[in-house]
């Protein structure tokens, strides 16, 4: 303790005598022109999923929860998908039967000996998420019980399901959902496949994360 | 990229003892080398090709972006100006949450802290994800040498900081830490670490590394972290990564631990969405990275996954020294690299030739600032004072007036030499008497006689040489204007 008062006696010394105070402020006129500005977001869910495909990740936009399900089951079905872990969500319990159905093994976030070894082996991860972000293509996702940051990043395909409402227009609305408030212990703006360009600025996806990533929005 | 030197004949010495905690004179000499180097000048020119027209792009279609801009100088202004309040704030707000937080006046502080919890939870493998503070602390080096009893095991998992480190080199770059190497290189280095021939082939490359670093994350025993933002209101600590690892090195090992430096925070979460609109635009030119990660804490109730024990290491490291200083808004910097991107002096030497971690003009600026000015006296120079940096910063730091300012205080300091003091005595004396001035334009015209060529002057052998050799020198008018005048243009 005598560290840290130490420690901030010599900052706020620092900041109460230092005489100068900066006072230019940077010049209004910076942005440079000649790129078309997008035009206001309208359809939130359109120009999300415009969005996302632009960042490499895929959209599909359903009618109803069932067709939500069809379209993982089928997506699982394409990828040769043998394990899938998802969140424990009531949202996603239908999914189930149909997933075994197709021969696919599904572990829920609960309860799990060992996180690491369940989601490392699955193919798929599988959540929902609290909010998405029309003008960026991102999703929001919070962590709690059930609710696994690791289902989101080790399995090579990551699919999520949101319905229509929780899509936001901008970036600044999504901050400010979580502005002033006690935030969960992790949010993650997460927008499209994992991606690295340090080798000969070449893009590669599926870094560290998801390469392969899908999210349906219902309604 | 036209030449391509064979990767074994390329420079590959041991840089790990130039970070900011080592000298880094030398700048001259050591930039010399690098522009005369045309695979890294290619290599330089690729990167920047991409990433400034990418910037340029996205801020254009972001009609705020000025808007923006002011706000973020102001918010970063107002949080140095009661950083102690702030500081103490997050601190709280993370020890609320069942945090710890130490604070850290120097990198061998932060070393102890780190080595001590290593050694509490009988650590083995410590995952890292990108972090320009312990770069700059040599965090790493500085581990495995005090704690050489522990065996540590300690993985940078950003691919290009993996071979960077596997190659016994330091990032030359804030956003691209490789972007001095080719292919061929980090197949070399990646094929040694595989046991068996890796084509130059990025594809093949990153799959290589993500089943490598992948073992990592499941066994690492902590994860380090630094910090792009910290935010005092709610004690939380962003990260933001393109590649996941800043969100598997918080999410899989059971500790996390941001070494963060003080100039890290900001006052409200809320201002977020004025630096995160701000920080990939013009970075890497995406409009959000892929993750932007926000970590309160340790996992809570119930949770499976997320860190079990949560340290803050809030970094001095001479940063305080600044603030209340005309050096202070060097503080303000974000991170994004752009400034190193838009520079003509980067552009020709890349990162490594500034012998520090921090290169390019905010390098400049931050090293001498940080290490005193005797260390790193050739920086301040390293610059045509053109501002295409200041203009870029998305924080607008005024950074070719810091780069004045510090050759003014080399000055006054008493480093410029006594030739250089002679040389500006005369020329005062000179430029203060009209007869001196008339003879010495007399000399001036009489001496350059034998040197003009086609209209310049030659290089000239002495003092004066390293000026002449890269630049044109127009010759003295045959006639000076007062002498047209006087006789009636």
């Amino acid at each position: 303790m005598a560290d840290r008062a130490r420690f901030l006696e010599n900052v706020r010394h620092r900041t109460r005598t230092g005489r100068y105070k900066p006072t230019r402020a940077p010049d209004s006129v910076w942005t440079p022109k000649g790129a078309p500005v997008p035009d206001p977001i309208a359809d939130p869910v359109a120009r999300f999923l415009e969005e996302l495909g632009a960042v490499g990740g895929h959209g599909a936009r359903v009618q109803s929860l069932d067709e939500a399900r069809d379209h993982v089951v089928s997506l699982a079905r394409e990828r040769g998908a043998g394990a899938l872990v998802r969140w424990d969500d009531e949202e996603l319990a239908g999914f189930d039967a149909p997933l075994a159905g197709a021969g696919v093994e599904v572990a829920i976030w609960r309860d799990l000996e060992d996180f690491r070894a369940v989601a490392g082996l699955a193919d798929v991860g599988l959540s929902t998420a609290s909010w998405a972000i029309a003008e960026t293509g991102s999703l929001v996702l919070e962590s709690g019980p059930g609710r696994g940051r690791s289902v989101t990043l080790l399995p090579p395909t990551y699919v999520a399901v949101l319905r229509a409402e929780r899509v936001l227009g901008t970036v600044a609305e999504a901050v400010g959902k979580y502005a002033g408030g006690r935030l969960p212990a992790n949010v993650c703006f997460h927008t499209g496949p994992s991606r690295s360009g340090d080798i000969e600025m070449s893009l590669v996806t599926g870094m560290h994360g998801p390469g392969d990533v899908h999210v349906v929005v219902v309604g | 990229m036209e030449t391509r030197k064979p990767a074994r004949e390329r420079d590959t010495t041991d840089r790990r003892r130039e970070g900011i905690e080592s000298p880094v004179e030398g700048f001259n000499e050591r930039g010399g080398r690098a522009a005369r180097d045309e695979a890294l000048r290619g290599a330089l020119r690729l990167f920047a090709t991409k990433v400034v027209p990418a910037r340029n792009a996205t801020l254009a279609a972001l009609p705020e972006a000025p808007e923006l801009r002011e706000r973020a100088y102001r918010i970063k202004r107002e949080t140095m100006a009661n950083l102690d309040r702030y500081l103490e704030e997050m601190a709280e707000a993370v020890e609320a949450r069942g945090g710890s937080v130490h604070f850290a006046s120097d990198g061998e502080d932060v070393v102890r802290y780190v080595g001590e919890l290593a050694r509490r939870r009988g650590a083995k493998v410590i995952a890292k994800s990108k972090s320009m503070a312990t770069e700059e602390i040599e965090l790493n080096r500085r581990l495995e040498e005090g704690y050489a009893d522990l065996g540590l095991e300690i993985v940078e998992t950003d691919l290009g900081e993996w071979i960077a480190q596997l190659a016994g080199d330091t990032p030359s770059h804030i956003i691209g830490p490789i972007l001095h190497m080719n292919a061929e290189r980090v197949a070399e280095i990646l094929s040694e670490v595989a046991g068996e021939e890796l084509p130059p082939d990025a594809t093949v490359l990153s799959r290589f590394a993500r089943g490598r670093l992948r073992e990592k994350f499941l066994t690492a025993d902590i994860g380090i972290t630094g910090a792009n933002f910290g935010v005092a209101e709610s004690g939380t600590v962003v990260t933001v990564t393109n590649e996941g690892n800043g969100r598997l090195v918080t999410s899989v090992p059971p500790v996390h631990v941001v070494v963060m430096g003080i100039e890290k925070m900001i006052p409200r979460f809320e201002d977020l969405s004025v630096f995160t609109r701000l920080l990939a635009r013009s970075g890497t030119g995406q409009k959000l990275t892929v993750y932007t990660n926000f970590v309160t804490g340790p996992r809570g109730p119930g949770e499976l996954d997320g860190a079990e024990e949560f340290h803050l290491v809030l970094l001095d490291n001479g940063r305080s020294n600044l603030l209340g200083t005309p050096f202070e808004e060097a503080l303000y910097c974000i991170r994004c690299g752009s400034c190193l991107n838009v520079c003509p002096v980067y552009r020709q030497t890349g990162g490594h030739a500034y012998g520090s971690t921090y290169s390019g003009p905010i390098g400049a600026v931050i090293t001498p600032l940080l290490k005193g000015d005797e260390e790193a006296k050739d920086l301040p120079h390293a610059s045509s004072l053109c501002g295409a940096c200041s203009e870029t910063c998305p924080v607008g730091i005024p950074l070719h007036d810091l780069l004045l300012k510090l050759r003014n205080r080399q000055v006054e300091e008493g480093m410029a030499g006594k030739t250089q003091t002679a040389a500006f005595k005369v020329f005062e004396n000179t430029m203060k008497s009209p007869a001196l001035y008339n003879i010495s334009g007399k000399l001036g015209r009489a001496a350059q006689r034998p040197l003009v060529r086609e209209g310049t002057v030659r290089p000239v052998p002495g003092p004066l040489r390293g000026w002449t050799g890269s630049r044109e020198l127009p010759p003295l008018a045959p006639k000076p204007f007062r002498e047209l005048w006087r006789g009636g243009i």
